[in-house]
């Protein structure tokens, strides 16, 4: 009998097996509860028993709804296919989206009661957002069939009022996605906007500038020389034209490869890079909870010739869109940016206490002289090279870029920019991918952009 | 209106929970409550060094040995020499193939003996004298009396009446118009449990019922999850609860006796195996495996009632123990039914008759090396099968990673999950699950049932309570009239808990979905029938439940 009481520990052993499973099984419920539960495949999401709040936009139109225990979006195909990544289409495939990154909010649900909280204590909310519908149309009617990004900020606010990503597609008509080497729907579920890093080109000039404007002594004064080609240690830097001798408001105005290359390697690899993080670049930032992808500048292992590179935004720098619509907003507003955002409020007509977006407060990028003359910089770019008839009555200040991304492949255009009249604050960047030169590519739909802009707003 | 009547049901389903604890805490420390203390039972008193040796045990192994229970150093006393045991007649002694015998009053014994108080007992030199225990001064006994009284088991078992009733109102509300069919449920649930108390407390005598009511409460909650998902399937599942209670009051009947249940071994061995291949000869495969028998309109699934079987013919008394040590029949038997089950395809219920297998022969044998040996031959034999049935692996294929098979082989187990966590803490209500539509999901995904709808704290508390009563089972096993209850008791416990482990585990991805029964409260008549075997063995191992009725 002893035996049998010693040999009955067997049993412990498959208790302990028991215990030891089910504990995992409840720790990682209660870390995945609302992943398993906000899954498509969950009926409860589309059933009757479950009212989703709505998703509206700052002038109220209702981008997503719940109607008898179905999703309904938006009734234009334009809005529903500008807004597709903001909105999301109910799956996970889109992870940045509100329904995915406020489901919480939105279906009520909470750990606690899961989704069985009585109707009459209702606890779905509705999100107002930042966005316009009817400029995010706009934005998607001029990017055409060009894959990219278009984003428009209220540089004093924060307030995000167009931000679409193509290529996009209508949540009504899913096309069949399911073959992912398709090039028409490359990236499709990627918010371009928030988790992309693209390449800067010249746009990435306006931070050489600012280290040129904080680091080289007399940069005033100073002449550059282009020959539309330079030598460094047996590597070539090539311009696009032969500009001669030229200044750096000049410079920035034409472009100049050759000017910015040298800057960089005149301020040093440790200035470029203090100046580059300073601006933003190799850090995180987080738009209403969502990681955006970072903007790179890494210098560690350059060349002179790669130093060079980096100043023009080739080497091997990229930079994240909403990003670059920080540091504009920072040169617009006297080197203090606004955190953008596109979350207005949450549960303003609901009986619960609401979530209104409070945070208005500025960070200094720049110094303040620093930001007038960049402004000011790409003020003449505008006046001289473009000429305000692209944005009339705006006083826009711009910067166009055209980043090469390989041999085969066309370079990304860009163009970014604010108006320097605080009664109209807004910044805008456009990219356009593999598809030219910036101005050609990315110009035309900004300026179509900002004419609406300025039509609605001003 | 209909918000004021959404507001009260909801307020009786949060209460369900906590209900649910009170029910098992308390059931639970009153079974644990009423042990007897550690004193003996009887006394021997070594007639030459008058050292008065207590007899702890409802069976004691005799000899020379360290491991025996009662260590005697003569100079011919075998390593095992005597068995020394209780019955309802009395208490016996029996020769274990020892060299020299044992003699009782002077005369060599045969086989087995009755002894009496102020019998000498000469064990290989050593005579003893057999005395009453009170020679021992009892501090045990003195403090059994002055404990605390328990919950009365009527308390008990009216709380899980209430509780049954809540859960069916609940249930009655589902569609916002009253529904009065849940409540048939509810009378027919209460009259099994309440004429089973007052068929046992006043026919059979007996006295403890926490552990059926704890049966009561778990088959209840699945009654109920069921009644919410299919009514019509429920009548049967009830049946099955009855039978089932049938069952286990018979079997604690069937094994009053162990001594005769060994001789009759063989028999059940025999109708065990012969279950299994008219099984293999007439069965109807049901999703993908051959396990059930189509009796006109009912489904039997003969190896939820091998499992008892197997767990009768496993077990052994001391004496038997004592006189053949090889397993050699166990496991001829165990493999021609783990064999059956194989080829029935039905490999989890073949995973939880190998353990049970193991915990039997170690049990009784003891040795760990064989048991190491017995599981690097299954891994082996295991190997093999993976090779020749290569879609077994397509189970262990999705197995972890059922997430990126939403639709296909990892379904269930994702539904699962959402649903479960759709439940949170507190559940979505009874009936207004959605895991309800998916196959399967009133047996194999009942636990994903039981977090939607009844929440997690209540699906933990059931599955925790599962647990209990098995380890209960090895507790009780302890003090048991005889190892025959002790190793049945043990092994029903692992039995449970494994069978538990793998549907829980399986239906939540955390181990490969395998289709086992959830004791107690699964979809089956059948498991639900066997389930009260299991139940029935973990009973008999309390020493209370043949106790001398006054
Ligand atoms: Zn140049």
């Amino acid at each position: 009998m002893k035996n049998t009481r010693i040999r009955s520990i067997v049993v412990y052993l498959i208790a302990t097996f028991f215990f030891v499973g089910i504990t995992y099984f409840v720790y990682s419920f209660i870390n995945n509860s609302q992943t398993w539960a906000l899954q498509p495949i969950n009926r409860h999401l589309s059933g009757d028993k479950i009212s989703g709040g709505k998703i509206l936009d700052r002038n109220s139109v209702i981008l997503a709804q719940t109607i008898n225990g179905k999703r309904v979006y938006n009734d234009d195909e334009n809005v529903r296919k500008a807004l597709l990544h903001t909105v999301g289409d109910g799956s996970v495939l889109i992870p940045t989206s509100i329904q995915s990154r406020f489901s919480t909010e939105l279906f009520g649900y909470n750990f606690v009661t899961g989704f069985g909280a009585p109707k009459v204590a209702n606890l779905s909310k509705d999100i107002k957002l930042t966005l316009d519908s009817s400029l995010c149309a706009t934005a998607l009617k001029s990017m055409g069939d060009k894959k990219g990004t278009v984003i428009v900020c209220n540089y004093l606010t924060g307030e995000v009022i167009c931000m679409i990503s193509t290529p996009t597609y209508d949540v009504n008509n899913r096309p069949n996605l399911s073959n992912e080497s398709d090039d028409k729907y490359e990236g499709v579920y990627i918010n371009r906007a928030l988790s992309s890093s693209f390449t800067p080109g010249s746009v990435f000039k306006i931070i050489t500038c600012a280290a040129a404007l904080d680091y080289v002594d007399d940069i005033d004064k100073k002449q550059f020389l282009c020959k539309g080609e330079e030598v460094l240690d047996g590597e070539h830097i090539t311009c696009l034209e032969h500009h001669g001798k030229l200044g750096l408001e000049k410079a920035m105005a034409k472009s100049c490869n050759i000017a910015f290359a040298d800057i960089a390697i005149d301020v040093g690899k440790e200035k470029m890079l203090k100046k580059a993080e300073e601006m933003g670049f190799n850090k995180q930032y987080t738009i209403d909870g969502i990681n955006i992808a970072k903007s790179q500048y890494n210098v560690d292992y350059a060349s002179n010739a790669d130093l060079g590179w980096s100043g023009i935004g080739q080497y091997n720098n990229t930079v994240n869109p909403m990003h670059m619509m920080m540091i504009l907003e920072a040169i617009a507003n006297d080197g203090e940016y606004v955190k953008p955002y596109i979350v207005k409020s949450i549960g303003e007509d609901s009986l619960f206490p609401s979530e209104k977006h409070t945070e208005l407060k500025t960070k200094r990028m720049l110094s303040s002289q620093t930001a007038k003359k960049i402004s000011d910089i790409m003020r003449y770019t505008i006046k001289s090279r473009y000429g305000d008839s692209m944005f009339p009555n705006m006083q826009m200040c711009a910067k166009t870029g055209t980043a090469e991304v390989g041999e085969e492949k066309l370079p990304h255009g860009w163009m970014v920019g604010f108006s320097q009249d605080k009664n109209f604050p807004f910044a805008f960047v456009v990219i356009t991918e593999n598809s030219g030169y910036g101005i050609k590519t990315a110009g035309p739909i900004a300026a179509d952009v900002m004419k609406k802009v300025y039509k609605d707003y001003k | 209106m209909s918000s004021i009547i959404e507001l009260i049901i909801y307020s009786i389903h949060i209460v369900l929970p906590f209900m649910a604890f009170l029910i098992v805490y308390y059931n639970i420390t009153s079974m644990w409550k009423n042990f007897r203390g550690n004193g003996p039972l009887v006394v021997l008193v070594n007639k030459i060094t008058k050292e008065k040796i207590a007899v702890n045990y409802w069976e004691n192994s005799i000899g020379r040995s360290k491991s025996c229970d009662i260590v005697l150093d003569g100079p011919t006393v075998s390593r095992d020499h005597a068995v020394m045991f209780r019955r309802d007649k009395g208490w016996f002694i029996s020769d274990t193939n020892s060299k020299t015998g044992v003699l009782v009053n002077n005369k060599k014994i045969n086989g087995c003996e009755q002894i009496y108080i102020d019998d000498i007992i000469n064990i290989g030199g050593v005579p003893l004298l057999f005395k009453r225990a009170d020679v021992i001064k009892n501090d045990d006994y003195v403090r059994l009396n002055k404990r605390k009284k328990s919950m009365p088991t009527v308390t008990l078992m009216m709380a899980v009446t209430i509780f049954q009733l809540l859960a069916s109102l609940e249930l009655c509300f589902v569609e916002g118009v009253f529904n009065y069919k849940p409540l048939i449920v509810f009378g027919l649930l209460s009259l099994i449990f309440w004429s089973y108390f007052i068929i046992s407390k006043y026919i059979f005598k007996i006295v403890n019922f926490e552990l059926e009511t704890l049966g009561v409460f778990l088959s209840g909650i699945g009654i109920i999850t069921l009644c919410g998902a299919d009514i019509d399937s429920t009548y049967n599942q009830i049946i099955a609860l009855a039978l089932g209670m049938a069952l286990f009051s018979f079997i604690i009947f069937f094994i009053k006796n162990p001594d005769r249940v060994v001789k009759f071994r063989i028999f059940i061995a025999v109708g065990a195996i012969g279950m299994l291949v008219l099984n293999l000869v007439l069965g109807t495969v049901k999703n993908g495996s051959q396990n059930w028998i189509m009796l006109g309109n009912i489904s039997i699934q003969p190896s939820e009632f091998v499992k008892v079987a197997f767990i009768l013919v496993g077990t052994s008394t001391l004496e038997r123990l004592q006189t053949t040590k090889n397993l050699t029949e166990f496991i001829i038997f165990s493999v021609c039914c783990m064999g059956a089950l194989f080829l029935m395809g039905d490999f989890g219920t073949a995973c939880i008759f190998f353990v049970t297998f193991i915990i039997i022969s170690f049990m009784r044998s003891g040795s760990i090396r064989t048991v190491i040996l017995i599981c690097s031959g299954a891994f082996i034999g295991g190997m093999m099968i993976l090779k020749f049935k290569p879609y077994i692996m397509n189970r262990f294929s999705v197995w972890r990673h059922s997430w990126e098979h939403v639709n296909d082989m990892g379904y269930q187990q994702t539904r699962v999950m959402t649903y479960s966590a759709s439940g949170g803490l507190l559940g979505i209500g009874l009936g207004k699950g959605s895991l309800k539509h998916i196959f399967a999901s009133t047996s194999d995904l009942v636990f994903g049932m039981l977090c939607e709808e009844w929440g997690l704290i209540l699906a933990i508390i059931s599955v925790l309570c599962i647990s209990l009563i098995a380890l209960y089972g090895r507790h009780s096993s302890l003090k048991s009239r005889s190892t025959f209850y002790s190793i049945a008791s043990c092994s029903a416990a692992g039995m449970l808990l494994f069978q538990m482990s793998l549907n829980v585990f399986g239906c939540t991805d955390i181990l490969p979905l395998t289709g086992v029964t959830l004791p107690f409260i699964s979809l089956g008549g059948s498991s639900m029938i066997s389930v009260w075997g299991m139940l029935a063995f973990i009973k008999a191992s309390d020493e209370r439940t043949y106790a001398m009725r006054r």
